[in-house]
């Protein structure tokens, strides 16, 4: 703050303090001019209301010296006067790193038998999973719910099922996390038509023995080999480029014919966000044992 | 002293000295509070990386703006361990001098967006404005799925981007020339997700001043 704020401020408030001050002091001093009848002689309505003359109530006066003493000894510990920083020198950033150091010298001792240990360790400890699913209510249930199962609408996975895309053990879990994860279906309708796109649809319907047109599969099952790339030849997946396994009964979007005819011809770009600016390494690790010992139950 | 009162008596028996004096007693507190920061607000520097809105971003913070995001949703973490723990660094003045107006907010129904950026995908972005519960079952916030149908008109943002120009934004001429172009085919809901999407994310101070402040010894 410049000197001349600083002495803007500075001046305005000696100001208002004083005017008050000084008015609060002399106002209980003046002597009113009094009548014999006990009145002010000030009336209204032609008489009717006649002004009586009255010393303060004690009550208001107390606590109006008490106000000003409040006031004058927050301007002396507080900042308020100009630049003048106070006698306790408090200011809210300064408060806010004694609130966080005060919570560290409590969650660090707890956080530091976590740190570094592999996820399959923590996930064994209560203590690591509770704050681990608290973590995950905060930061993942948006998009994978709050018990874990996933959302099918952004094609976020069930977390819950044993059935993973990049792998289920801690360390591949932790980078997930961490690093986020992009998976990347390409677009289908440039080099396959519509009834190709239905006939594949149906073959990928076969793969898991769902309900399907087995003519249509029988079509679509060469042109499975461009899917095979990332799928593999038996369509079980690849966690390398967590391309889905799509012979079990578990899907990302859903299952339907009509699902999985729109995700061959428009692609699927699923974005799991990295959260390594967001969650501490530790809490990237409780939240990963909370998610490892949710599929790890039996 | 105690002789004074027929001042007393002057104000109480003239209504408008009684007002001009309250006026000026009443004035004080602004002068005093207000004027000092409202100078100051004129020399606030963007933080590093506090960029003027590209015409996208800026199409989105007019729409944010025009759907009244911010009765529901503040834009400013404060200086409090539980808002730091949970969105990140708290917000300074710096970040804030290319928003105008400023969208600090002061009712939170919904979570504050000061450091949304990135936390969630475009598309869950796009999902949760489309229908806020296919993501999130418990929320009441309105839906917008009008906003994926309507076209940006592209007709004004050269002249809101001159506009801010004006007000001291540095945007350059080209930018205001390509700022058609740039806006041009997009719907109005990618545009507020490209805002969404770069909220706090450049403007993130390089060191948190929460984890640089060492606290210091008990007084």
């Amino acid at each position: 703050m410049s000197p001349f704020w600083s002495g803007w401020i500075m001046f305005l408030v000696v100001l208002n303090l004083g005017i008050t001050l000084f008015l609060f002091l002399w106002g209980q001093r003046v002597k009113i001019p009094t009548q014999s009848d006990g009145t002010s002689g000030h009336v209204w309505a032609h008489g009717v209301l006649r002004e009586g003359v009255r010393t303060l109530p004690l009550w208001w006066v107390l606590l109006s010296g008490a106000m000003f003493l409040t006031g004058f000894t927050y301007l002396y510990l507080y900042p308020g006067f100009g630049a003048y920083t106070g006698k306790l020198g408090w200011t809210s950033h300064q408060q806010l790193a004694n609130d966080v150091a005060a919570n560290n010298a409590k969650l660090d001792p707890i956080l530091q038998r976590f740190a570094g240990q592999p996820v399959e360790t923590i996930a064994r400890d209560a203590t690591a999973t509770r704050m681990g699913e608290r973590l995950f209510i905060d930061n993942c249930a948006a998009c994978h719910g709050r018990t874990g199962h996933g959302n099918p609408v952004l094609g976020a996975p069930n977390l819950v099922d044993h059935d993973w895309l990049y792998g289920g053990d801690g360390a591949t879990i932790l980078a997930s996390i961490e690093d986020g994860r992009h998976g990347t279906m390409p677009p289908f309708s440039g080099s396959f038509d519509k009834d190709m796109i239905e006939d594949i649809a149906n073959y990928v319907l076969s793969l898991s023995g769902a309900d399907h047109s087995p003519a249509k599969a029988k079509l679509g099952a060469p042109q499975f080999a461009l899917c095979a790339a990332c799928h593999g030849p038996t369509g079980t997946g690849n966690v390398a480029l967590g391309a889905p396994n799509l012979t079990d009964h578990i899907w990302l979007y859903g299952g339907d014919l009509a699902t999985i005819e729109k995700t061959i011809r428009d692609g699927r770009g699923g974005v799991m966000p990295a959260w390594r600016s967001r969650l501490s390494d530790t809490d990237a690790r409780l939240v990963a044992a909370w998610v490892y010992a949710q599929s790890h139950t039996d | 002293m105690a002789g004074g009162y027929k001042y007393f008596e002057a104000v109480e028996k003239h209504a408008g000295l009684l007002g001009i004096l309250t006026a000026i007693m009443v004035s004080i507190g602004g002068l005093a509070e207000i004027t000092p920061l409202f100078m100051a607000a004129h020399t606030v520097k963007p933080a590093d990386g506090v960029k003027p809105y590209d015409a996208l971003r800026l199409a989105g913070k007019d729409i944010y703006v025009r759907e009244g995001c911010y009765l529901c949703h503040s834009q400013m973490v404060r200086a409090l361990r539980a808002e730091t723990e949970r969105y990140g660094p708290y917000s300074v003045a710096e970040e804030s001098v290319y928003d105008r107006p400023f969208q600090w907010g002061s009712k939170r129904t919904g979570p504050d967006l000061a450091r949304v950026g990135g936390k969630y995908s475009d598309e869950w972005q796009r999902q949760h404005l489309r229908n806020p519960r296919a993501v999130v079952p418990e929320s009441n916030m309105p839906s917008y799925a009008w906003l994926s149908q309507s076209l940006l008109d592209g007709a004004d943002i050269e002249a809101r981007m001159r506009t801010l120009r004006l007000l001291g934004d540095p945007y350059s001429d080209a930018d205001i020339a390509g700022a058609r172009t740039a806006v041009t085919g997009h719907t109005e809901m990618e545009a507020l997700i490209a805002y969404l999407q770069g909220l706090g994310i450049n403007n993130e101070p390089k060191k948190a001043a929460s984890d640089a402040a060492k606290p210091e010894a008990a007084p």
